[in-house]
């Protein structure tokens, strides 16, 4: 049996003057898919050391999802949470910067119209996408009743809901169904 | 924003816990070690902060730590003084940022030159920030900003997938698998209900499925869930 010489002498990494990939499986920065968040907040609620915010700016009829990596503790709630998909792990951690304002995510998400007045809800237009795809398997009586529901805003919600059925004004539910 | 110093030549440092949990002290340790050996770049470790020219601060400022840590900012020579917070918790309070004591984040308390978010970070993500201090290596971040103007990207809903059993089925899965296998297997479920025409087709690919995983975890999982969703489609198509 001959004695092996090691493989390498030298064990340290040549980082960062080399690249070293990192394990796939690392729990880097959280990034969110433009393309599929809906703004449904579910992240904001779950995230422990709120680094991910939101707010709703009606003026403007937007709402702002907003990640700031400087306070992430990089736990992985939000992947759990989302209802889409859309917020991920990555495995970057090459996130040092002398700069915080470089530590921050937007997402400017649009917020639904009120058919009736056309003032801007609480909440999304995609979140109104979801509900819709997501009542479609309802009978269809329980559907219309959701459908009146989802597409106006507060008001004309209590508005319209507040009478007896006779008395809806029907143009109301034309424009739900159109 | 302070610019940094481009080209520092060696860097003799002073590690201060302000309040951290050790996480990130021990990771400041790492760097030190054979493997990552940061004393390769001149950068040292050294029992005073009078010879100090960077300060590394770990942890959230607390109310007592923060005398200590203004003692040993200006017992340091006046140039260059740069300060370095490393974890979240000394750039933004992290996970104790709403607590009584702490005052979350060392820019609150002296200027802060270099951020290097994680908690902790690991030996490498401090390594690439100590590199910006010399100038070895450029930052990667920066803020992004998406304007949603499209509707929402569609998941391919035809035949027996639907939104419901999509959701149905990750809720499902949330309770046996943690989020990093349960994308995979809810890619895959989807794909299945995609392409099967009836529901005894989607649950015999979905044993093969299982019988084709190598984990038994996972395999166990697509057994389980396979019973799952022939009971919600068979239900469905009940009603
Ligand atoms: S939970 Fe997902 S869909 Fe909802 S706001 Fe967060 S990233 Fe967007
Ligand atoms: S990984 Fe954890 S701390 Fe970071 S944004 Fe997600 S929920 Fe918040
Ligand atoms: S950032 Fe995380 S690991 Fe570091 S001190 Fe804070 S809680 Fe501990």
């Amino acid at each position: 049996m001959s004695y092996e010489i090691p493989h390498r002498w030298i064990v340290t990494f040549r980082y960062p003057l080399e690249p070293l990939p990192p394990p796939k499986e690392l729990r880097g920065r959280p990034i969110i898919d433009p393309n599929l968040c809906i703004g449904c907040g579910a992240c904001v609620r779950a995230c422990p050391p709120n680094a991910i915010t939101e707010e709703i700016d009606i003026s403007k009829g937007i709402k702002v999802v907003k990640i700031f990596y400087g306070r992430c503790i990089f736990c992985g709630r939000c992947w759990e949470v989302c209802p889409e998909g859309a917020i991920r792990l990555s495995n970057e951690f090459e996130l040092a910067t002398p700069n915080k304002d470089d530590l921050i995510q937007y997402v400017v998400l649009p917020l639904h119209k009120c058919v009736n007045c056309g003032k801007p809800t609480e909440f999304t237009e995609r979140q109104v996408v979801r509900v819709l795809t997501m009542i479609q398997e309802l009978p269809i009586e329980r559907r219309e009743e959701l459908r009146s529901k989802i597409l106006l805003c507060r008001e004309c919600k209590a508005s319209f809901l507040s009478k007896p059925m006779e008395l809806r004004g029907s143009e109301v539910y034309e424009k739900v169904k159109a | 924003m302070r610019r940094l110093r481009p080209k520092l030549r060696s860097v003799w440092v002073f590690h201060v816990d302000a309040g951290a949990c050790n996480g990130c002290d021990i990771e400041v340790l790492d760097v030190l070690t054979p493997f990552y050996d940061v004393e390769r770049f001149g950068i040292k470790l050294v029992p005073t902060p009078r010879q100090a020219d960077a300060l590394l601060v770990t942890g959230s400022v607390n109310r007592q730590a923060v005398i200590g840590l203004k003692r040993v900012y200006e017992a340091m020579p006046p140039k260059p003084r740069i300060v370095v917070a490393i974890g979240s918790c000394a750039i933004a309070g992290g996970i104790f940022y709403d607590s009584l004591s702490v005052y979350g984040g060392v820019d609150k308390v002296l200027p802060v030159h270099l951020y290097i978010p994680g908690c902790p970070p690991r030996p490498e993500a401090i390594l690439f920030g100590l590199g910006q201090l010399l100038g070895i290596v450029n930052k990667k971040v920066r803020a992004e900003e998406y304007i949603v103007k499209e509707p929402i990207k569609d998941r391919g809903y035809r035949g027996l997938f639907t939104e419901r059993i999509y959701k149905d089925v990750r809720y499902f899965l949330t309770k046996y698998v943690g989020y990093y296998d349960r994308d995979e297997i809810l890619e895959n479920v989807c794909e299945v209900l995609r392409e099967s025409r009836s529901i005894e087709e989607v649950e015999h690919r979905l044993i093969a499925k299982a019988s084709s995983v190598r984990d038994p975890r996972l395999r166990e999982v697509y057994l389980v869930l396979s019973g799952f969703v022939v009971e919600q489609l068979r239900g469905r198509s009940r009603t």
